[in-house]
């Protein structure tokens, strides 16, 4: 009696801190959309943004001029909810690398994924695939993270043993190997437009981002991120270890390959609409460690939407710092991150030793 | 001690991460700032009345003073910049090797003279194997190469790329003596000067009538790329009497922008220098097509050109080409088919 009451109590305080994680991140997010949308080149005040968002919906209103409908709709809009599908689609599987390869820096950067989905996309660049067909970059570079994800977990596992240092030093060789084919490939280009080209593009960012991109990349970081979610809780075992997770039930030798492709197909769909963008994966995860403590039924869900509040954030001073000129997102998120994340290190040393 | 006091524990760390925050900042600004000029750091300008066969000579370079000891037979230049310069001033036959991208007809001016003349890279044995007099070439040639050439006595000359039409006078009078050409390149100089003063003279005549805001930009994997001051497609904009609209809306260089960065500038000419073969085609139908941007003038009045990307984005005086035909664009009553054609050859 005593023990389901306790156990009860424990998912009554896990769902209200889920709960109230999300109200509070909700409401950032939210006001952070709002004054990503308000904010551009072109002056538009608050109002005629919130009438041009309503007009969106059922409500007629004619406070706005067509101009702005279509800066706001056609411009701002899909930049944002693009930069949202990437911050959840790089943070959540940041927050599942770390938790299946069992170590804090695992990073779709760092462990290589990044790098082979990059590689795809360069690939579909050069053979300028995408003026034939525009899902081909998102599909080769999903390609790309799942051919780096499966070379990185085949090396890494060997006899039905995860190895994490094999693992992790799998990755850092896989990243190297791709990163050294897109430089080769760079040099080898003969059409300096091409190179340009491949180079823009890995330099990350949400510019000239549209509806279509949204939708090209949307629905999959959204699924994916949903199915994560349901494998919050086997997360918390392999972020354990496998005998521990096999002891509770679970198919460790399904279930880890299942949830590195879900990790490849996020992170490749979001490299694809937005190249290489980092720190999301890294730090967002850590941030909430430090806060929420390290149960994935709570850290996933938060990590999505912490993800994409500091994309967004990150997007929003990118284009209006020094506007009409902008900055590449991948610059602020590792200006602003870097600091934020030696903060926190230094002030939480003790507890994150025992995470 | 620390322990009593936990609210200096919280604020130490925190000093820490703004101090090191702010160190990276001014790093940052002080990076920014010391960039060469290299207009101002273009090493001794004009001297053309030098002897021309007076030989040793000595030639204060970006990279220091360097000793010519005879008038140089094989020439070696390393960027497009300065191939299109030489071209214009020595026999063909005296370039024993040109920039890669100075073969490249999209790129480089004098694509056709250079087929034959060996390409070369940055690495100092392939230079040596072509056993140059001397190697000419920009700020951005790397210091351990020059270090390298140095040692096995090849002369290296950095000069600056000049940027306006006054300076690259100045660095053809320069590249001049650094040959021994001196005559060749005041010809040079004189034709550049009344090619230009011609369109200055148009200007100059458009008494009252009002200047058109031209925006030059191009877009590669989606980044849209504004051409703003201190840069060449700007001082072509302005030397052909528009204005420039990214400069005045604060871009500095070539800086990436937006669609509604655009919008706001409101351009009545846009002019793209990017090859139509390379999404310049792409990127001008989504400009005349897209909802977003019919509330540009340039779009709605049918006001956007491509213009050769090989005359708006080279470092040489053949950006003269690149005012010309914008000039023609924004002054078509007073140029009318007037053609212009290219530059004498030594």
């Amino acid at each position: 009696m005593l023990s389901n009451i306790t156990t009860w109590d424990r998912k009554t305080t896990l769902r209200a801190r889920l709960l109230l994680g999300v109200s509070i991140l909700s409401v950032l997010l939210s006001s952070a959309m709002l004054v990503s949308v308000s904010v551009g080149p072109v002056p538009i005040s608050l109002a005629n943004v919130l009438s041009v968002l309503l007009s969106i919906g059922p409500i007629e209103t004619t406070l706005h001029t067509p101009l702005e409908s279509l800066i706001v709709t056609e411009l701002r809009l899909p930049r944002i909810i693009v930069g949202i599908f990437v911050g959840i689609g790089l943070s959540v599987a940041g927050v599942t690398m770390q938790a299946l390869f069992r170590n804090p820096m695992a990073d779709p950067g760092i462990i290589g994924v990044s790098a082979g989905g990059s590689f795809g996309a360069v690939i579909a660049i050069t053979l300028q695939l995408d003026k034939y067909l525009f899902i081909s970059v998102p599909a080769c570079a999903f390609i790309g993270s799942l051919l780096a994800s499966i070379i990185v977990y085949s090396f890494g596992h060997s006899k039905g043993q995860l190895s994490m240092p094999a693992l992790l030093l799998a990755g850092v060789a896989v990243s190297a190997f791709f990163s050294s084919l897109i430089s080769a490939i760079v040099v080898l280009e003969k059409d300096t437009n091409s190179v340009r080209e491949i180079l823009f593009w890995l330099a990350g960012g949400l510019d000239s981002r549209s509806w279509e991109h949204a939708i090209t990349a949307g629905p999959l970081i959204i699924l994916g991120a949903i199915l994560i979610m349901f494998y919050s809780r086997d997360l918390n075992l392999l972020n354990l270890n496998d005998d521990d997770a096999k002891a509770m039930g679970i198919n460790v030798n399904v279930t880890r390959p299942f949830l590195i492709i879900l990790s490849a197909l996020l992170t490749g769909m979001a490299v694809a609409v937005s190249g290489t963008i980092i720190f999301v994966g890294l730090i967002t995860p850590h941030i909430l460690r430090l806060i929420v403590g390290p149960d994935h039924r709570i850290l996933v869900p938060l990590s999505a939407l912490t993800g994409a509040l500091f994309v967004i954030s990150a997007d929003t001073l990118a284009r209006t710092v020094i506007q009409p000129a902008e900055l590449q997102v991948g610059m602020v998120t590792s200006f602003l991150g870097a600091p934020f994340f030696l903060f926190l290190l230094v002030k939480n040393k003790n507890r994150l030793h025992s995470l | 001690m620390n322990q009593l006091n936990p609210k200096k524990n919280r604020i130490k760390p925190l000093l820490l991460t703004i101090i090191s925050s702010l160190m990276a900042s001014i790093l940052l600004i002080i990076g920014i700032n010391v960039v060469k000029d290299p207009a101002t750091s273009t090493i001794e300008k004009k001297d053309p009345v030098v002897d021309q066969n007076i030989w040793p000579r000595e030639v204060n370079a970006l990279n220091g003073t360097v000793l010519i000891l005879d008038k140089p037979q094989r020439i070696l230049t390393a960027s497009v910049g300065h191939d299109e310069l030489t071209v214009a001033l020595v026999k063909l036959d005296k370039l024993v090797g040109v920039a890669g991208i100075t073969k490249n007809q999209t790129y480089s001016n004098v694509a056709d003279l250079v087929q034959s003349i060996p390409e070369i890279d940055r690495d100092p044995e392939n230079i040596v194997a072509l056993n140059p007099d001397i190697v000419v070439t920009s700020e951005y040639f790397p210091e351990e190469s020059i270090q390298r050439l140095n040692d096995l006595n090849i002369p290296v000359i950095q000069t600056g790329m000049a940027s306006s039409i006054e300076e690259q006078k100045d660095t053809i009078l320069l590249l001049g003596r650094i040959y021994g050409e001196e005559q060749r390149a005041t010809q040079l100089v004189a034709e550049i000067a009344e090619r230009y003063d011609f369109i200055q003279s148009v200007i100059e005549q458009q008494n009252g009538s009002k200047k058109k805001k031209v925006l030059s930009i191009t877009r590669y994997s989606d980044q849209i790329w504004a051409a703003g001051s201190d840069s060449t497609e700007g001082m072509i904009i302005e030397s052909a009497g528009g204005i420039n609209t990214a400069a005045e809306s604060g871009i500095k260089g070539n800086m990436t922008t937006s669609i509604e960065g655009v919008i706001e500038m409101a351009p009545q000419i846009i002019i793209i220098a990017q090859p139509r073969e390379s999404g310049g085609d792409e990127f001008r139908e989504y400009l005349v097509n897209s909802r977003v941007t019919q509330q540009i003038p340039a779009v709605s009045n049918n006001k956007i050109y491509f213009v050769e990307t090989k005359h708006f984005t080279t470092l040489s005086f053949w950006n003269i080409r690149g005012i010309e035909e914008l000039a023609k664009l924004l002054w078509p009553e007073d140029i009318g088919d007037k053609s212009f054609g290219g530059f004498s050859l030594p």
